[in-house]
């Protein structure tokens, strides 16, 4: 899967093969499971929830950084795009989320990365939960500034730095 | 943003001859170089001169093809680009609607 | 110490660095590119010219006289009158005062009209609103005149369109579903956009420009390249832009085609040959400017590709250099200093026909 990752991003393999080979591991895995030592093969890598925050509608390039972390071996929750702040907070208890995506393409609804950081403060989980911002307008300079725990540039490189904080 | 790109590299519109090279471009698929030659030579000028506003201005008034300044008397919207067809030896569309409207 | 020069982040902060890591910057962007595309990198000579644009010492640079192009604009007037996070400065006036002031006191070479929503399907409900726009618009102003929104086919999923989220079924693994949804939704698209030129032209409308084509994905792309083919059939003399959304068209389908080509995957050397077949005059290609990287990276970059382009092209090429592309910061107020190099470097080394 790194691999394909490596090719989604130079071009030469799209979302319809990233989704097959994601596929495919995981039949593949289901196969191996009674080889592997209990339950290794199949854990997932962290759960991530990922939408787009309120009053933002795009929603493609968000979908693609869900598909890119599903097809990493993440257990992904995407809620969507112009998701209300609150509902970031309530999906991360229930599924009890190791990370959030915060994507934003406009300027004007970046703030709601800023501000789902403090609903997260406000609810006492933030040492709980990493954060990654994401879209156009976010860099990683704004990352710094609001308190995330990482800025990535583009879907391939979400998965690195989820990689990296969570493993 | 477009200011400065304008300034930086632009042909300045009609303050030359930029939306008569543009127009060439859209209307004849023209590179950059032909395009300028082609207006360059239906002006009688030299294709520097085309973003030259000494020259343009001059030129611009006595062929009435639209000045940047609100000059009393001048052509003005499509009655410049009726001039400005008749000097490229092109149609414009909304010159083509007006013509239809008064036939 | 080495003396140092300032230049700019891609997201526009204000860095300064030694001659020799500048240059080093720029020979890693245009590997970058030259990898990515599998095209030649810029030569040495054009390398050092990029470095002397860069460390200029005047805070605005230009091209050498003589070597100026059109500069057209996109997006409308909505950067006078939009106040809404799309760029605009939120000055009251008439979409007929911005387009004018655009051309009476920028200088700008042409010009476009385009609606605050800025995508095509919700132009269908207003038409009418636009056909007396651009009537009045063609009737004051003298600079070629289109019509400009982006074909955005995100507006043609669930929930804002009648199809299916193509992301939501390829996370199911549904794959063929989420494949015919796109191709459902491009075609839908393709009605939209030829049924809205056909009432702007017959209003005396200049022409029209398809703005971030392929900013979702390969679907996007097929719905432009064919809505410019069955525009180009019924008006022969319309002049037609098409202008990129970056520079790798990304395959959210994978298979589709335009005249026996795969347009997933596609950089912008050999997207400019799809869209002269279909039809348009000029094409826009695009290179998206990364925020982590220095403009010295990002100028290499952009300009490797955006002259393969050129080089590719058989229609002039007019370089997309808003902010976040073409080299240039990803900042709503784009510093001076990185647009102005950028532009300069985008007509004498890449050789673009217009910006």
């Amino acid at each position: 899967m790194n691999q394909v990752g490596v090719l989604f991003e130079r071009g030469k393999l799209f979302l319809p093969h990233v989704m097959m080979a994601a596929d495919a591991m995981s039949a593949g895995v289901e196969l191996l499971q009674d080889e592997l030592a209990s339950g290794e093969g199949s854990a997932k890598l962290g759960v991530i929830v990922n939408g787009t925050v309120e009053g933002d509608v795009h929603d493609i390039g968000k979908a693609i950084v869900s598909t890119m972390l599903q097809a990493a071996g993440f257990e992904v929750h995407d809620i969507g795009r112009d998701v209300p702040l609150q509902n970031f907070i309530d999906k991360i208890k229930e599924t009890n989320a190791d990370m959030v995506g915060l994507s934003a393409l406009m300027t004007t609804t970046l703030q709601g990365q800023k501000e789902v950081i403090e609903l997260l403060k406000e609810n006492g989980m933030r040492d709980d939960v990493k954060v990654m911002v994401g879209g156009a307008p976010a860099t990683d300079a704004w990352a710094k500034k609001i308190g995330a725990d990482c800025y990535a540039e583009n879907a391939s490189e979400a998965v690195v730095k989820a990689k990296e904080l969570l493993l | 943003m477009p200011i400065a790109h304008i300034m930086a590299s632009g042909m300045t519109g009609m303050r030359a001859a930029g939306d008569l090279v543009a127009r060439m471009q859209f209307s004849k698929s023209m590179r950059i170089g032909d395009a300028k030659d082609f207006v360059s030579k239906k002006l009688g000028v030299s294709n520097a001169d085309l973003s030259d506003e000494y020259v343009m201005r001059e030129i611009r008034e006595e062929l009435d093809i639209g000045v940047i300044t609100s000059v009393p008397g001048c052509a003005k919207g499509i009655a410049a680009k009726m001039n400005i067809e008749k000097l490229l030896g092109i149609n414009i569309n909304c010159c083509d609607k007006f013509r239809e409207t008064i036939a | 110490m080495a003396t140092e020069y300032f230049l700019r982040m891609g997201d526009g902060a204000k860095i300064f660095m030694s001659k020799e890591d500048i240059m080093a910057d720029i020979e890693a962007g245009c590997a970058d590119a030259a990898d990515l595309g599998d095209i030649p990198s810029l030569s040495e000579d054009e390398m050092e010219k990029m470095l002397d644009i860069i460390t200029s010492p005047g805070r605005i640079v230009g091209v050498e006289p003589g070597m100026e192009v059109p500069v057209t604009h996109d997006i409308g007037a909505i950067r006078i009158d939009g106040d809404q996070g799309n760029s605009g400065v939120g000055i009251p006036a008439s979409r007929l005062v911005g387009s004018m002031i655009h051309e009476r006191a920028f200088g700008a070479d042409t010009m476009e009209l385009g609606h605050i929503d800025y995508s095509y399907k919700p132009v269908k409900p207003v038409i009418s609103q636009e056909q007396q726009t651009m009537e009045v618009c063609q009737q004051n102003m003298v600079i070629p005149m289109l019509y400009g929104a982006m074909p955005n086919m995100g507006l043609y999923y669930t929930p804002d369109g009648p199809f299916e989220n193509p992301g939501d079924l390829m996370k199911a693994f549904k794959i063929s579903e989420a494949q015919e949804s796109i191709k459902s939704a491009g075609d839908h698209g393709i009605r939209d956009m030829v049924w809205i030129m056909q009432r702007l032209q017959h209003v005396g409308c200049d022409g029209v420009n398809f703005d971030t084509i392929g900013a979702a994905g390969d679907g996007d792309m097929y719905a432009s390249l064919n809505s410019i083919e069955a525009l180009r059939k019924e008006f022969p003399n319309m002049y037609i832009n098409a202008g990129m959304a970056g520079e790798l068209v990304l395959g959210m389908h994978g298979e589709l085609e335009y005249d026996g080509t795969v347009l997933a995957g596609l950089w912008p050397h050999q997207q400019v040959g799809l869209a002269a077949k279909a039809g348009a005059n000029i094409f826009g290609p695009v290179c998206n400017t990364n925020t982590s990287k220095t403009s010295a990276w990002n100028l290499g970059r952009s300009v490797t590709f955006m002259k393969s382009a050129v080089e590719a092209s058989p229609i002039p090429c007019h370089v997309d250099m808003g902010m976040g592309v073409g080299g240039i910061p990803m900042l709503e107020t784009p510093p001076i200093d990185a647009v102005t190099r950028a532009s300069k470097a985008m007509v004498e080394i890449a050789g673009v026909d217009g910006i």
